[in-house]
This record gives structure tokens, sequence and C-alpha cells, in this order.
């Protein structure tokens, strides 16, 4: 510090402060609000990551705990350095968008390349325990036991048995791991249902003492020379076999009791007999590029894969131009502050996006019904709305322009009045008339802080499935396919070949989607180079 | 500004404070957090549907678990329940007993979320035989059932006195009502926009249709699939001349939303619709009565899909002691079966239970009957899921007024296409 | 429409004046059609009857879910207006449910995601209208595309994620508030950042040179002079936030299952039957009061809408 200060005697040149390198004042911040500010953001980071990593080291999870690391350290390395001043306020956002909407989509991506869905959504280890566990029957002919459920000794460690009664016979047994042996009746005291309430050496469990002993019970049985003895419950027991069961010498799955063989598939994640009859359990397997070409190859999908971007982009930009249209004419409408009550229009106006989407669109779609509906009997018509697609386009837009204009609206308004009005003003000392100063001046630098918004809206609307598929389900479908409909777009498409068929299938759902993305991905590109023109204009 | 904060110390300070703040926040959720298990006392998670059913499930968990000494929680799922558990189940979040519909059977059973039952013959016996129908999948019992339902005629009894015998009978007093002004429609039957091949089922049936056949051993074969068959065009046709274009008993634009409107006020006499209707129809002063759907004169019976709630204990749960014992001992009872009846009036699956309401609510019991006597059990195999978009579809078609035999062999290819 | 209107009177007042009072600016003399003060009608009466028809547009199916809430048998049939028997039952049902925690719930995350989220959004926006990096352009595109995909495929990954997070970390796990404020802080690099970047670039950047010179860090100049010029539009984005929290559906009826955590939207659901549409009108008198809050917030928040600026960003 004294050096420079002789310096700054020495040389007439105006001192220059140089920044440190890397701190808490390296990107110019030097009010104590802001420091302090500062400091204590960077230790509640340095605290929140302390109390992730706990569980994350308990739980021996290191991959997790790298992460943490990693993250706290660029966090800092962020808010300390003088260089990273635009990441300083990209980085909250974008870390919560990394972990909650990127990742998810990409680990939905890489499902495409699976066949994961129902019927394959586990290993084929579970496969094999739940076909195992599904075929055990009960063995014909053996008693129904009334079970009481004891331990050898401590109700919390000792060994688990099986007080059995067979109420037909009369008779109770003992069931331990080595198998059943009778009680003698004089022993033991039975209760009213048959279960027995006391036996010598043996401590009954009472419902809290069970469910302590939950696993070790669920993997207690009693063997017998035809299968084993397992409760049902409380107060239950069967002897039951598992009439399948898997032989890792042939990677099979044998039934016991027919004799009929399933062999497993692994390209298909399913176990098949000689027939090509399959189990119903299966389990996820990688299928690499299947469902891509699955998708290009669908006969459906081709016919009217055309037919459903063009309408898909002109729902959406159709959506984004009327809304923005009413919305902006209302506002300009409604912006005269002589006007009075201008506040409760504002607030009614507003209010439908105060409703629920989901309800709204079911009002909507109610009012549309032919025979009964608002609509045709405000109009006298007999108009099937749903019938015919240029009519149930119509249909949709027009609830997409009520339920979207007001959004328009409340956003104009906000543009409008932070457009300054001098620029108006000057405009029209120079003898300019006010709609060619609205033209010229007002409405360019609306559409540059707008346009940013009809793209993002553009692009949700693109992928809106709730304003089709609630309102028309993607009717009117030609007669010879029931699978596109007129008023689909893709998204609904995927929906319906996604979980329409014989089960939900995702990972075809994923290729679909992946190709969509692309599709709108080098779309969005190009019409991006367009607006960078927009942003220069101020 | 030239007042130094002693911002080094000041930096410091704060960490050394998060730091333990932390450490001590961290080692308590460190503690609980890695097992989630409640070891004190105890657990019992069950997911349900929304409504009224929901809410009397609430109260019957709770009183269990009080008896008992159980925490039960039941946690209403509102939307897509079937999904979520199935998705939770893989996710090792699952419920410990899930309450849903029996044509779930077959995709839970796939997707190894749930376990099969074993019911002693007492228990068995008290149920209605369709419903320990409804809940058996491959030869496995997988659910204790407790409702059963299944579409009927409701028939307003001031404008048409007598159960018509066919449809032909009910369409041609439909009309004559409608002639006289008395009402505006012939008969509410719900189809929409894109067709319900629920409700159509009793027609579809009558004229020859069929969904599956039955395997040797019992159970529907997805292999012979009957819509695309000869015996559907033709049971199309029929409904095809009741449609838009032929009698005009069948419109699109009714659907579930407003045939119970259309009923109450009075715009239709006929109505086909469950037993979830009584509660409304309960509030209204409506004169009414309920038989089974008439079939086609000289065509085959009528049959309505039976629908079947049950229990299921769910296989990766974390307590199956407890949810076996709740869902095959204490779902099971007469006492629960009517508790849910009077919450909502759907048909009890208990014999024992449908005895009791006799005096009470006949009508109930007269959907029963109907059910009994020519009802089908709806399919649970996995395959029917791929069977109710496109037929649907191919109904509203034709009741549109389109070919019935190119619909429906459409729907048919579709559908084929979907199973492969 | 503007033509119509004499040119002093599109000049709103300047900050000086006190608010409502018009004063005719006499250096404007221009000849004008009709009379000054005559012509109420010309100048502020037909928009009134725009006004009253924007209003009648938008209002009319709502009147339908009032409709709905007053009338007992609770279906969803647009063929009555008033329905017969109309009565308050609903509304006595509603509070018979745990619609009062529901909606408690329903505050606290909507107020907390939409002020975080507007923060994070506004920072995103700011960074992206004021500083050129390398990656700015590719950022901008991918918050745009991230939101195209379908939402109903990412929920499987979400499921299993969060499965996850709640056995390690279950205070923001399952069933709890602030495990679906975190889901949500994950949208909030979205529309919203879009539309405020929009309206930053409209700001020039002459002001921040003109801060910077006098010593301004980048945080003085965001917090202190670019915050307070787009007021309106951050007003606007904390209520579409918060609105868009209080509607969202899809994703909490997954997250919360238990009673005591749900949000008002879930658990409305959830009185209503999968498909029978019983209890339609319990549904519709909830929806109606939780838009109870929606419209106070827009009352309060109008305030800083039609604020009006200092407009000085152009001083010169």
């Amino acid at each position: 510090m004294a050096k420079s200060e002789v310096r700054e005697e020495l040389t007439p040149t105006p001192p220059v402060k140089k920044p440190p390198r890397f701190g808490l004042e390296a990107d110019g911040t030097s009010s104590p609000a802001g420091l302090i500010i500062k400091i204590a953001v960077l230790a509640m980071v340095l605290g929140i990551a302390v109390w992730a990593a706990l569980p994350l080291l308990a739980n021996d999870r290191w991959v997790g705990l790298a992460i943490v690391v990693l993250v706290t350290a660029l966090l800092f390395y962020i808010y300390l350095s003088p260089r990273t001043v635009p990441a300083k306020y990209l980085i909250p956002g974008t870390l919560f968008l990394i972990a909650f909407q990127i990742v998810p989509v990409l680990y939905t991506m890489s499902t495409a390349f699976t066949n994961f869905g129902d019927a394959h959504r586990g290993s084929k280890q579970e496969a094999i325990a739940a076909i195992e566990g599904t075929s055990v029957q009960q063995v014909p002919g053996t008693p129904e036991y009334v079970l009481s459920l004891a331990t050898k000794g401590d109700p919390t460690t000792g060994d688990i048995v099986f007080l059995l009664t067979d109420p037909a016979a009369k008779q109770s047994f003992v069931g331990t791991s080595q198998g059943l042996e009778e009680l003698a009746a004089d022993d033991i005291q039975l209760g009213p249902d048959g279960k027995v309430v006391e036996a010598p050496g043996y401590t009954v469990l009472n419902i809290g003492q069970a469910s302590a002993r939950a696993e070790d019970i669920s993997q207690f049985s009693v063997p017998t020379d035809r299968g084993a003895i397992k409760n049902q419950g409380l107060s239950r027991a069967f002897e039951g076999t598992p009439l399948q069961a898997y032989d890792a010498s042939c990677d099979c799955i044998k039934d016991a009791k027919s004799g009929q063989t399933w062999t497993a598939d692994d390209s298909n994640g399913l176990f098949v007999d000689s027939e090509g009859q399959a189990l119903a359990q299966g389990w996820k397997v990688n299928v690499g590029l299947r469902n891509f070409t699955d998708v290009l190859s669908d006969q459906t999908l081709r016919a009217s894969f055309l037919k459903m971007l063009i309408w898909n982009f002109g729902f959406a930009i159709g959506t984004v131009v009327i809304t923005f249209a009413l919305g902006l004419l209302v506002a300009i409408v409604l912006n005269k502050e002589e006007l009075k009550g201008r506040r409760i229009y504002r607030s009614l106006i507003i209010l439908p996006y105060a409703m629920p989407v989901v309800a709204m669109y079911l009002v909507w779609r109610d009012m549309f019904n032919t025979d009964f509906g608002l609509l045709n009997r405000m109009l006298g018509t007999h108009i099937n709305w749903f019938g015919s697609t240029a009519s149930a386009m119509f249909a949709i837009l027009l609830v997409q322009l009520w339920l979207g204009y007001n959004y328009m609206f409340l956003v104009c308004t906000g543009a409008l009045q932070s457009i300054s009005a001098d620029l108006t003003e000057a405009a029209q000392v120079d003898g300019a008339k006010p709609f060619y100063a609205f033209r010229t001046i007002t409405f360019p630098l609306l559409l540059v802080a707008l346009a940013p918004l009809l793209i993002a809206s553009f692009a949700f609307n693109f992928n809106n499935f709730n304003a089709i598929y609630l309102v028309s389900q993607g009717a009117p479908f030609p007669p010879d396919n029931p699978m596109a409909g007129n008023t689909d777009i893709l998204i609904t498409y995927t929906y319906r070949l996604a979980f329409g068929g014989a089960g939900a299938q995702y990972g075809l759902a994923a290729a679909i989607s992946v190709f969509i993305f692309l599709i709108v991905a080098v779309i969005s590109i190009l019409s991006f180079r367009r607006t960078h023109a927009l942003e220069e204009i101020n | 500004m030239k007042r130094k904060l002693p911002i080094v110390r000041v930096a410091v300070l704060l960490a050394v404070v998060a730091l333990v703040v932390s450490a001590c926040g961290g080692g308590g959720t460190g503690g609980t957090g890695g097992g989630n298990a409640e070891t004190s006392g105890a657990q019992l998670t069950i997911w349900v549907g929304g409504g009224p059913s929901g809410e009397a499930t609430k109260k019957l968990g709770a009183a269990w678990g009080e008896e008992n000494g159980v925490n039960v929680a039941v946690q209403i799922i509102p939307e897509n329940l079937q999904t979520q558990f199935v998705t939770a189940s893989q996710a090792g979040k699952a419920p410990d007993v899930v309450m849903g519909a029996h044509d779930w059977i077959g995709n839970l059973v796939q997707n190894g979320a749930i376990d099969p039952i074993q019911m002693t013959e007492d228990t068995r016996a008290a149920y209605e035989k369709l419903a320990i129908e409804a809940v058996t999948f491959n030869g496995q019992t997988y659910g204790v059932p407790f409702t059963m339902n299944n579409i009927v005629l409701f028939r307003n009894t001031d404008l048409a006195p007598q159960a018509p015998s066919s449809i032909e009978d009910l369409v041609a007093t439909g009309k004559q009502l409608k002639a006289a002004g008395k009402t505006s429609e012939i008969l509410a039957l719900p189809v929409g926009p894109i067709g319900d091949a629920y409700h159509i089922n009793p027609l579809y049936t009558s004229g020859g249709g069929y969904m599956f056949g039955q395997q040797p051993e019992g159970g529907y074969d997805p292999k012979d699939l009957g819509v695309g068959k000869p015996s559907s065009v033709q049971a199309y046709e029929k409904i095809g001349a009741l449609g838009e274009k032929g009698e005009g008993a069948l419109k699109r634009s009714i659907t579930t939303d407003n045939i119970l409107s259309l009923f109450t006020a009075k715009k239709t006499a006929y109505m086909i619709s469950g037993p979830w209707q009584f509660a409304d129809l309960k509030k209204t002063k409506l004169h009414y009565d309920v038989s089974p759907v008439p079939p086609f004169e000289g065509g085959k019976p009528a049959r309505p899909f039976i629908t079947v709630d049950a229990a299921y204990v769910a296989s990766k749960g974390q307590n199956k002691l407890l949810a076996q014992e709740f869902v095959t001992n204490y779902w099971s009872t007469p006492e629960v079966n009517l508790a849910l009846f009077k919450a909502s009036p759907n048909v009890p699956a208990l014999t024992a239970a449908l005895e009791q309401i006799k005096a009470s609510d006949p009508l109930v019991v007269k959907v029963a009957e109907a059910g009994r006597a020519s009802g089908e059990i709806m399919p649970s195999i996995p395959a029917m899921a791929a069977v109710w978009d496109p037929l649907g579809k191919a109904e509203a078609a034709v009741i549109a007024g389109a070919n019935p035999n190119s619909s429906v062999s459409a729907a048919g290819k579709a559908i084929q296409a979907s199973l492969k | 429409m503007s033509e119509l209107i004499p040119p002093s009177e599109t000049m709103e007042p300047t900050p000086i004046r006190p608010p409502g009072e018009q004063v005719e600016e006499p250096r404007h003399e221009v000849v004008r059609l009709g009379s000054a003060r005559g012509g109420w009608f010309r100048r502020v009466g037909w928009r009134h009857i725009v006004g009253l028809l924007a209003l009648a547009f938008s209002i009319f199916p709502i009147l339908f879910v009032v409709s709905a809430a007053l009338n007992p048998l609770g279906t969803l049939s647009s063929s009555q207006l008033i329905p017969t028997g109309a009565s308050f039952e609903n509304f006595t049902k509603l509070f018979d449910t745990s619609f009062p925690r529901w909606f408690l719930n329903t505050m606290i995350l909507g107020i907390a995601s939409a002020a975080v989220s507007l923060f994070i959004s506004s920072c995103a926006a700011y960074g992206f209208s004021r500083f050129r990096f390398k990656g700015r352009r590719f950022g901008l595109l991918s918050i745009l595309l991230v939101q195209m995909f379908p939402q109903f495929l990412a929920i499987v990954a979400l499921y299993l994620m969060f499965a996850t997070i709640t056995d390690l970390w279950p205070p923001i796990g399952f069933n709890t508030v602030w495990g679906l404020f975190l889901l949500y802080m994950g949208g909030a690099l979205g529309v919203n950042t879009w539309l405020m970047k929009g309206f930053f670039d409209t700001i020039p950047k002459d002001l921040d040179e003109s801060a910077k010179v006098d010593g301004a860090s980048h945080a003085q100049i965001f917090f202190g002079i670019i915050l307070p010029l787009v007021a309106p539009i951050l007003a606007v984005t904390g209520l579409l936030a918060f609105i868009g929290v209080v509607n969202e559906f899809l994703i909490a009826s997954i997250f919360l299952t238990e009673d005591s955590a749900k949000t008002a939207a879930v658990g409305l659901y959830g009185l209503v039957s999968e498909e029978r549409n019983n209890n339609f009108g319990v549904f519709a008198a909830g929806t109606l009061i939780l838009a109870i809050p929606v419209v106070a917030l827009f009352q309060f928040l109008q305030r800083y809408i039609v604020g009006g600026l200092t407009g000085g960003a152009v001083k010169g």
C-alpha cells in the first residue's frame, strides 16, 4: 500500500488503483453492504455444501460428493474472481436449470436407446424374482393354517417361529427353519379364533413387535416336503410352492407343473417359449437405434407427419399472433390515464389467467358441444365443432385466444408503461400524427422489448399438450386412421403412441421426442439469427 | 469510503458459524436421513384415488390403525394413480397397499408391482363369483375386491313406466316421447367426439361382437382380437343404424359430462350409466327405475362390462406384513364393505353386504343382478389398453355415419399394430 | 384510433404535476376536429366499450365456474347459467376438507417461488442483456429448447432423482414444500428470462456507461438503476410466476401425496373422483377461492405496473 501511495505522489498521472486479482473486491464491489452480503452468501453456500455432503459421506456416495465439492468450488471461484462477471448473474439459474431440467431431459433421451416401458422397467433379476414370486401356488390338499407369529426367546433378537393351528384337524404345530413339529394340546393355549396365544418357550409377538421384525419374517419360511409354509399377514399361513423357477444353466424359466420352458431373450428383455409366447414380466434392455428406426418406418407417422408438423407450426404461430394482436390492441385502448375504472378493467380481464387452465379447457370443451353447448345455442347453429378439421382448428385457436390474450395484455400494458412517453411526445412536438408516431417509434420499441417473449411463447405453445388434448383430443380423426387426428400436434401424437398401446413405451416416446426436438432446434436456431438483428436496434 | 472493514475477520467468523450450524444440522439429518423407515411404531401407507370413496378409505384406515396400534397414512392421488404407482414402485417409493380397478392387474403384474394374495376358502366364498374372477390373473388371485360395478338402463318412470324389452322397443318409445314434445332426446348414452367403448359394449356384444376370445383355461386370449372380425362389423352396422344418420338415438354430442343433466332435466327418459349416479339422483326428486340394458331384438345378450375395485398388496412396499394383514383380514369384512358403500354408492362385492342393503337400496341390488345375469368381466390383460382408443374412435365415426366396415377394420388394424 | 384525439391529450402528465390533473399545453395550437371539451365519447367513451367487450369475453366462461360452484348437483354442464337450487353448500363442504391447509401451502410455495424465481430470472436477463460473452446466444437458445421437451416424459426421470434426494435429504424430498420449490426453480430460467431480457434491452446502454464512469460497480448498476427502471415488468413477471405456481398441477400431484403437504390445485383435484365428474361443484368453489389472492396480488402490483416511469432514460 505504501509503495503505491508514494508512486501517487511522484507521478502526475491520475492514480489507477489496481483491483485485486481474486477476492471479495475483485469485481469492483466496494460498498460495505455489498461486501457483507457477499460474505454472507458465500458462507451460506459453504454451510449448505457441508450439510449436503454429510449424508453423501454417510452413504458412500462418492460421485455425489465430488459434484457437491466441485459446485461449491465453482461458486466460490465465480464470486471471487473479477473476470466472471456475467457468470455471477447467470450461475444460480443455470445450476437449477441443469439440475432439474437438463439432467432429466438427458436421462430421458438416454432411455430412447432402451425399451424402457411397461413390463420393461427393471432389471433381469427383478423380473426373475417377480416371476417366481407370482407363481407361488398353494399346495393342493394342505390346510389353511391360523398363524401366530412368535420368537424363540427375546422378541427383538430371537429366531422367528410360526405357531400354526390347523382349524379343521384341530392340531397345532410349531414351524421353525427345520420344519414342522407338532405341539401337544395341553401345553398351549388357544384364542377364540384358533390362534395360539401362549406356548412354552416361545414369545408370541404383538403387532408392534411383529412389524419391527417384518424383514426377518418376510424371509422366513418353514420347509416342508412339498414346498414351504409362508405367512400371509399376521394371522394366516399357507403351504405353497413356486411353480416357476429360474434355471441359470439354461438361462430359462421352468414350470414345474406343465414342464414348459421359457428362455431368456436378451435382445427384447422377455422370457419366451418355443411358440413365441412370453411371460408377463420382462426387463429393460438396450436396443440401440431400434426405436429410432421404428419411428422412421412407422406407416401412420410417415403419412401424417407432414400434416401434423404443419399444423403444429400453424397452431403455435397462430396462437402467438392472435393473442399478441388482441392483447396489444386492448392494452393500447385501455392505456389512457383519463379512462376511469382502468384498474377494474385490468383486474377482471386477467381473471381467466387466475383460473386453473385445465378446468377452463374443460369448460370450453363443454361450450363447443354440438347439441347442448353454449356457442351453438347462442349462435343458433348446429355446427359440429370437432367434426370437421377447419372448425376444430378454429375452436382450438379461439380457446387459445381466450386463455392467452390477457397474458399479452398484461405484458403489453407493462411495456407501454415502460417505454418512455417522452419519445412519443417528442415526435408529436414535431407535428407527427399520433398513429404515425406509434407506428414508427413506439411499436418498433415494443417489438424489441417483446420479440423474445413472442419467441418464447411460440416455443411454449409448440408443445402445448393440454391445449389440444383437453379440447379436441386430436379430433377429427380420419375414419381410417385412429392414431393421428387432424388437430393432433406432434406431442399429442407422441403421448398417444407412448401411452395408448398395450402399456407405456417410454423408450419409443423418447425417440420421437428427440426427433421433434431436433426439428424444433434447427428452426429455432434459424429464427434466432433473425432476431439478433432486432436486439441491436436500441 | 475509506473505513476499512475487517473483511478477513468477518469472513472467517461467518464461515465458521456456517460450518458449525450446518454440521449440527447435517449431523441431525444425517442420522435420520439415512434410513427413512420409522423404527418407532408400525407404519402402513395406502394409496387411493380421489372422490368420496377416498375419504371413506381414510376413515376406515384410521379406525384399523387405532385398533391395532399402527400409524396408517392414506394418501389420495388425484390423477393417474396407476402410472404413479408403477413409477413409484420402480423407484423404491411404493406404498404398501394400493386401491384400484381390476383391469390394472395385468399391467401391475407385468411390472412386478403387486403380489398375489392367498385367500382362505371361506373368504373367497363370501364374495360374488364374478368379483373373484375379475381379480384372478394367470391363475392367481391378486386383490381383495370391494366394489363390482356395471352399467344399467336408468328409466324415468313418469315418462316411461315400462322397462323396454329390446333396444328397438326403447327407441320406439323414445321417439314417441320426442314426437309428443315431452323429451328432446331419445337416449342418453355417452359417446363423445372420440367415442366410448365402455358404454357401447352391451350393444356391441348384443350385435355379435366381442373383445378378446377366451383361453381354454379361462382368462382372455390377447391373440384372438374380436375387433376387425366380421362379427364386430355386423355389430357396428346395427349400432350405426341407431346413430346420427339413422334413428338419432346415439349422438356424439352426448358425453359423460352431460348425461346426468339431460336425465335430471327430463330432456330424456332413458340414460345408460352406472351406480355412481345414484348419489346425485338422490338429491333430485326424480322418479326412476333401473333395468338391465336391453339387447337388440333377436340378438345375443347385451353384456355390460363388470369393473371391480380391489385392494392390492404392493410387491415393493416396506411393510408387507401389515399390508397383507390389512388387505386380507380387514378389507374383506362386511363392515368395511358397507362403510364404503355408504360413502359412494358402488355395488358391494361381498354377498353378505349386498344382502344387507337389499331393503334400503333395492336399486343397487338390481344393478348387481343385472351384472350377475349378463355382465362380462372387463379384460385385465395388458392388451386391452390398446383397444380403448381406436375402438372408441371407430364407434364415433360409425355413429357419425361412416361406413362400419372400413372404420372397424381400420381400428382392428391399428390395435394389431400396437400389440406387436 | 389515436387519430381522433387532439395531440395535446396524448401527453401523460409528467411526474412533477399532481396526478390526475389535466393541463392543456397552450403551445400546441393545432386545428382540432370537433370541440375540445365535448367528444368525451370520442376520447374516452369508445374505450369503455372496447373495455367492456374485452371484459365480457374474458368473464363469461368463468360465470360457468361460478354457476357450478353454486350448484349443489355439482356437474360440469353449461346448459344452465343459474342452477336450480343454488346454494353455498359447496363452499361449506370445501372447508370440511383440508382446504385451508392446502391453501396455506399454496400461498407459501407461490410467494416464495415467485420471489426467488423473479430474482433469478432478472439476474439472468441482466446477464444476457448487458454482457457479451462466449456462449451467450447458445445459452439463450438452450433455455428455450429445454422447454420444448415434453414434460410428461421427464417425469419418470424427475421421480427417480427425487427418490434419491428424499433418501439423502428428507427436508427437501417428496411431500415437502421446499423440495417442490427447488424443482420449480429449475424452471426459473425460462420464458420469464426471455421476457425480461427484451425489456432490459430497451434500456439504453449509455445509462450503464455513465454510471460506470461515476464509479458504480456492476451490482450497483443492476440493483440501483436498471431494476427500478423495469419495475413494471418485474411486477408483471412476479405476478405471472405466482399464477403459474398456484395453478401448477402435473408435477405437484406427483410430488405431494400426503394430505397435509398438498397444494390447493392437487387437493382440489383429489376431491373430484377421476372419471365420474362428481363433486365438480366443490372443485369449482375451491377454484374461485384460489383466484382471490391472485386478483388481490394484481391489485397490489398495479401500482408498480402503471406507476409510470421517470422515463428519464434519455437525458442527453
